[in-house]
């Protein structure tokens, strides 16, 4: 289970966490909303101890992530497809890491099976598509056969099936009692996977709601677009608006 | 789908197992480190340049030698020894900068959150790997000395004085430029300004200072019996860079001008030119967030 708690992050004069306060509960899936820039992967490196909060806490099992004993054990991470060195092939990168945790070989082979890997495990990660590297990814993830899973974009990339696959995948495992933590820009998806979703923009809290509830009235892209107007950072334009001023709200 | 059945299959994860089993131990971190070094062909080509490099050139200058009348082979035991340090230093500083050039120090610091036992791991498999691959190195000189010996009939003898010290040494400096490249690499992280900075402290800045006092100093002024104090004071400094405590680690040379620091000596200021930028990248990593 995660919990975060009343978390600030500043980098210098930006915030780009703001007090932000949300739980991801075992046995289900809990979906991770915003627009880019909201404070989302912030709010993951933090939780697994690769930044430091500024204020606030976010502990994992009631621990912080780096007074863990064994954290690939307890938390499965996936943060970018391109957490691997190039030069490195599949196999060699998740034997590596299981090593750290005293994990053998029968279990390397195991998630390499699990996430379909088994014919391109002896290639160089350099060599993937991004669809391979976040299979990778997920393999690391499921390595330590952890009770609680922190996801940035997993289906970032993937090919219908692979979506399909992550989608049961998630499922499942909050159906096993771990806690899921998913962050994905696919409305859709979410609607599928999720049970409740949390909403930021601009590092702060806009929704923390079971999935139903938020799309009862319509679906949950329109709730989304209903929350996030005013949290856009970066917005493009359709072309026949090319020139004008729009502005964040112009939704 | 198999893998959602293999998955539902795997015991409740935190109900069985205490959670505190199987955490990353130092030496479990080694053994992940040790994985991680010799997965990566650029290390296998480093090792293998090491060897070729000590080896030819070594061959190279014995055979340029032998036709001197007071040929002495084993005078060229350590010709090549300059050449073959860069590989070694390359080896370290990709070791060091290989995890945050590409985004992998994510996977690796959050398996290892305490941080710190991953540069401990990354210091002993580099010196475990430059170690064999300098005893190879030193090898392949020794053996690239035969064929002039033969040609001029001398036999080789290793127990000779001085002998073993310089085998010794240099195997040692071949590891302790490895380790200079890894303290060097996991301080600046980028691996193009790590391996410059690298090149240039090993390689050119002491020869650019001999140089500079050659050119300063006037070859037909009358000998005055004293060193000149600007050589002194180069060759104090030079001393005192690692090539120039390193070449102590391999033969009792006496440079004028600069303090007699012997091989115990030299190795100390090597020592410690691999220690402070390595406790530096210490603290970096202890205190502030990677990313």
């Amino acid at each position: 289970m995660i919990e975060v708690a009343a978390l600030t992050k500043r980098y210098g004069p930006t915030t780009a966490v703001d007090g932000l306060t949300f739980t991801a509960r075992a046995g289900a899936v809990t979906g991770f909303l915003g627009p880019n820039g909201a404070g989302k992967s912030t709010t993951m490196r933090v939780v697994v101890g690769l930044e430091r909060p500024t204020s606030g806490t976010a502990t994992v099992d009631g621990r912080r992530y780096a007074d863990l004993p064994a954290p690939l054990r307890t938390v499965g991470v996936m943060l970018d497809a391109r957490s691997v060195h190039p030069g490195r092939t599949a196999f060699r990168h998740l034997t590596a890491l299981a090593r750290t945790h005293g994990i053998g070989r029968a279990r390397v082979d195991e998630v390499i099976g699990m996430t379909g890997l088994e014919s391109v495990a002896g290639r160089r990660a350099g060599t993937f598509s991004l669809g391979m590297g976040q299979r990778l990814g997920i393999a690391a993830a499921l390595l330590g056969d952890p009770g609680t899973l922190v996801l940035d974009e997993p289906v970032n990339g993937l090919d219908p099936d692979g979506v399909l696959w992550v989608r049961r995948l998630v499922r499942d495992l909050a159906a096993e009692g771990r806690a899921v933590l998913l962050s994905s820009h696919l409305m859709h998806e979410l609607a599928l996977c999720a049970d409740r979703v949390v909403v930021i923009g601009r590092g702060r809290l806009l929704a923390d709601a079971p999935v139903a509830e938020l799309a009862a009235d319509g679906s949950l892209e329109d709730a989304y677009l209903r929350l996030t107007p005013g949290a856009v950072e970066y917005q493009g334009r359709a072309v026949g608006e090319a020139g004008t001023t729009a502005v964040g709200g112009a939704r | 789908m198999t893998a959602t059945t293999a998955a539902s299959r795997r015991a409740r994860p935190t109900a069985h197992r205490p959670a505190d089993a199987g955490g990353p131990t130092l030496p479990r971190v080694v053994a992940a480190q040790w994985t991680a070094l010799t997965s990566l062909r650029s290390s296998w080509w480093a090792a293998a340049l090491t060897v070729v490099v000590s080896g030819v050139l070594t061959h190279l200058s014995a055979q340029a030698s032998s036709v001197d009348p007071g040929f002495d082979p084993l005078g060229s035991l350590t010709s090549g020894v300059v050449l073959s340090q860069v590989p070694p230093l390359v080896l370290g500083v990709l070791v060091g900068t290989g995890d945050f050039s590409t985004g992998a120090f994510r996977t690796t610091y959050v398996a290892v959150p305490r941080r710190w036992p991953v540069l401990v791991a990354q210091t002993v498999a580099t010196a475990a790997f430059a170690l064999l691959t300098a005893v190879a190195a030193v090898a392949a000189a020794v053996l690239a000395l035969l064929p002039s010996a033969r040609s001029r009939d001398i036999a080789l003898d290793l127990g000779r004085d001085g002998t073993p010290q310089t085998l010794v040494g240099m195997t040692l400096l071949l590891t302790a430029i490895a380790l200079l490249g890894l303290a060097i690499g996991a301080l600046v992280r980028r691996s193009v300004p790590a391996l410059t900075a690298a090149v240039l402290l090993v390689l050119v800045l002491p020869v650019v200072l001999l140089l500079a006092t050659d050119l300063s100093t006037d070859p037909l002024a009358p000998a005055t019996g004293g060193v000149p104090p600007a050589v002194a004071v180069v060759n104090t400094v030079v001393a005192f860079l690692p090539s120039g405590a390193g070449a102590l680690l391999t033969a009792d040379v006496v440079v004028e001008g600069a303090p007699d620091l012997g091989p115990w000596g030299g190795g100390l200021v090597l020592a410690a030119w691999i220690a402070l930028p390595l406790a530096a990248a210490a603290l970096r990593l202890r205190t502030r967030d990677v990313v």
